[in-house]
């Protein structure tokens, strides 16, 4: 699959399910929140259905799933020992974009997002992201 | 000098009105100087001010930041992008520090007269002379040269003894043209960050956290999502501080006490000053997005010295990823495979295709005068099962990738003629990329000549064609391969005669440029009298390197970045406070 291809299929998706399943606010348009996820994120994380990881997982349906379970992606020893068995849900979310080096110190995401609002609308942008 | 009219200012004095100008505006206008007077500057709402104010957060800005931290100055580092880390974060960090102390203490002797020398033939070959007083080099590089063999090291040991950026010592790392008889430290000038994983391509990601870390603890302030649109100059031209664009369209003005460091990076995803300096046709390169030549645009109203633009950090890439602009992508450090080769367009082999990246990227852009075309704009990597099993790599931008990984850039088939097929659709695909380049005719028939060819070589050990595997940086980036006893020539084997097969489209890009605005020893900004701007740094892939169109050896991108840093941070520190 190309991934011009990918790309629109990505668009498409994202733009579906702001129409037909989730009515937002103005201010919480999917296509902003997409917007502010690609700035965020998008320089290390995937965000397609199957696509493979780049620097960091592959960030569909992040939501409810187990922390360190991404197909394909090799996560530091020092990440499984902190993080397994935890699920990602929005309160584990808003602790580790606040500052993953507090949460798993020497993992190799170094992030730190001291904006509640900002952390707020990444974690609405994952919920559509399933 | 120019400068922006000062009613202008005045103009925008009232904050909602500022605000929306400052909305309205798109960035790449706002690109410029603010000069204010010093009642202005009085009275200007700051929304704070530091000693020392960084621009950037790769390596460069950290390591300036630290550095000017350590002084004692109050820092904050000023990044454009949403996370910190830039182009650096992606890199395997290595940096290459003549006469380490790790060197020395092996007894690995590292004479400067012979480091310069190295330099030298390589940065300027046309000029270089081993009897010339300066080698053949223009003073300026000389003397950047010089400082980057003097402070890489003192930075580097700072660095590691403030636990901001502890190493460990690649020996085993040869320079890329260790073959020279001027090249006294054949090996031994590589450090890399010590907790990186053994294949040391983590070193970025290792190095951002390290540095960042040691930042915070230190007392650094960070802001992230703001975009320096414009240097803040008094009347008597010396920087004071910085007015930068926030990613809610809000603009900031920061004030710096004693100066401003750039440590941010080039224009690789600006296309308009790629295609408008450099002379080689790239697809992007894997430097961070937000590497787009702000620093060029800012100064501009300066009247600086723009030095080496046409010069970059040279890669090949895999075509497709630079073309999607995908973010997680990297350089093709790593030609992996040994039952593995490059062909042209016809079938054929064109070049060594171990040869070291920014060497290897170059023959991507010959020029055929006669066709009036690119011939190798777009090379085809070919391997085999075995290629694919026992060199497979996420690591170093290989090409061949294993299960589970991103491999949307290869191509498979059970033949030749079908993995033609392919290749063909492809290249369509990219056809208004690509000058319409097709395979020719004859191009499945030509492959198989080309392996069969190659296999011979590949039976004896001998590439007669293009020599693969004769230099030592060929074999530093072969990357993993299935062990064979008594094999002398571990980047050759034959390519199988049965498939499956695979490919993928090969073009050229950048890790970064290397262009821009001429500083000093000092990491100061120099006007047209060659005179520094007061309080106006730049360190890094923003401002101009003294390196030519050279890559010395793996690191010597950020070697130098940190022996800057170091210099810059040393110079700003003793700046007078500006009010």
């Amino acid at each position: 699959m190309s991934y011009v291809k990918t790309s629109l299929m990505l668009f498409c998706f994202l733009g579906g399910v702001s129409i037909t399943r989730y009515a937002l606010s103005a201010e919480l348009s999917s296509d902003a929140l997409k917007t502010l996820a690609v700035k965020q994120c998008s320089q290390c994380h995937t965000f397609g259905q199957g696509e493979g990881p780049g620097f960091g997982p592959n960030l569909f349906g992040i939501i409810g799933k187990k922390a360190g379970s991404a197909q394909g992606f090799k996560y530091s020893p020092g990440f499984l020992a902190v993080m397994s068995g935890k699920t990602w849900d929005p309160k584990l979310l808003d602790r580790w974009l606040t500052d993953t080096q507090a949460l798993v110190p020497g993992t190799g995401m170094t992030y730190f997002q001291d904006d509640p609002a900002t952390r707020k609308k990444l974690i609405q942008f994952f919920k559509l992201l399933q | 000098m120019s400068k922006k009219p000062s009613n202008e200012f005045q103009s925008m004095a009232s904050r909602r009105g500022f605000l929306k100008a400052a909305t309205v505006a798109t960035a790449a206008s706002s690109f410029g100087v603010l000069t204010m007077s010093d009642a202005q500057a009085a009275s200007a709402s700051f929304s704070a001010e530091y000693d020392i104010v960084v621009v950037g957060s790769g390596c460069a800005g950290l390591t300036s930041a630290l550095f000017s931290r350590w002084h004692g100055n109050s820092v904050v580092v000023l990044e454009k992008a949403a996370a910190l880390g830039g182009t650096t974060f992606k890199s395997a960090f290595w940096y290459w520090v003549p006469n380490n102390v790790p060197m020395r203490a092996a007894g690995i002797e590292d004479p400067k007269p012979d480091f310069l020398k190295y330099v030298a033939r390589l940065t300027r070959p046309q000029f270089y002379d081993p009897d010339h007083p300066r080698f053949g080099l223009t003073q300026w590089e000389y003397d950047m040269c010089e400082a980057i063999y003097d402070s890489a090291s003192p930075a580097a040991e700072l660095l590691a003894h403030k636990g901001a950026l502890p190493y460990r010592h690649v020996p085993f790392a040869t320079d890329y043209f260790a073959e020279f008889p001027e090249d006294k430290a054949k090996s031994g000038r590589v450090l890399t960050p010590k907790e990186g994983s053994p294949s040391m391509a983590d070193g970025g990601q290792v190095a951002i956290r390290t540095l960042s870390s040691a930042a915070r603890r230190d007392g650094i302030a960070f802001k992230t999502g703001h975009r320096v649109q414009r240097i803040i100059l008094n009347p008597k031209g010396e920087a004071i501080g910085i007015e930068a664009l926030k990613d809610d369209d809000s603009v900031v003005r920061i004030r710096a006490r004693k100066a401003v460091i750039f440590g941010s990076g080039g224009f690789t995803h600006d296309p308009e000053l790629r295609s408008n300096f450099l002379n080689v046709p790239v697809y992007g390169g894997c430097a961070a997005f937000d590497n787009e030549g702000d620093l060029i645009r800012i100064s501009s109203s300066l009247g600086v010295q723009l030095r080496n633009m046409n010069h970059a950090w040279l890669c090949p890439v895999t075509l497709e990823k630079a073309i999607a602009r995908d973010g997680s992508m990297s350089g093709m450090f790593s030609v992996a495979g040994d039952s593995m080769v490059f062909v042209d367009k016809r079938g054929k082999r064109v070049v060594n295709e171990k040869l070291n990246y920014n060497e290897l990227c170059q023959k991507l852009f010959e020029w055929d005068g006669a066709k009036a075309e690119y011939p190798y704009l777009v090379l085809i990597s070919i391997w085999d099962q075995r290629s694919q099993d026992h060199s497979a790599s996420n690591d170093y931008g290989s090409a061949i990738v294993p299960p589970g990984a991103d491999d949307r850039h290869v191509i498979k088939s059970d033949t030749l003629e079908g993995l033609s097929d392919q290749i063909s659709l492809r290249l369509k695909k990219y056809a208004g990329l690509i000058g319409r380049m097709e395979l020719a005719s004859d191009f499945t028939s030509n492959l198989r000549e080309s392996i069969v060819r190659f296999n011979g070589f590949a039976a004896v050990g001998k590439d007669e064609d293009f020599h693969r595997g004769e230099r030592s940086s060929d074999v530093l980036f072969n990357g993993a391969v299935k062990e064979e006893p008594n094999r002398t020539n571990p980047t050759l084997w034959p390519i199988s005669t049965s498939g499956p097969y695979y490919a993928a489209l090969v073009g050229g890009g950048t890790l970064d440029t290397k262009g821009g605005p001429k500083t000093n020893t000092h990491g100061q900004i120099l006007d047209i009298h060659d005179k520094p701007i007061p309080g106006l740094y730049g360190v890094g892939n923003c401002v101009a390197s003294a390196s030519g169109g050279a890559y010395w050896a793996g690191g010597s991108t950020l070697g130098p970045m940190i022996a800057f840093a170091y210099r810059a941070a040393n110079k700003a520190h003793v700046e007078p406070k500006r009010s």
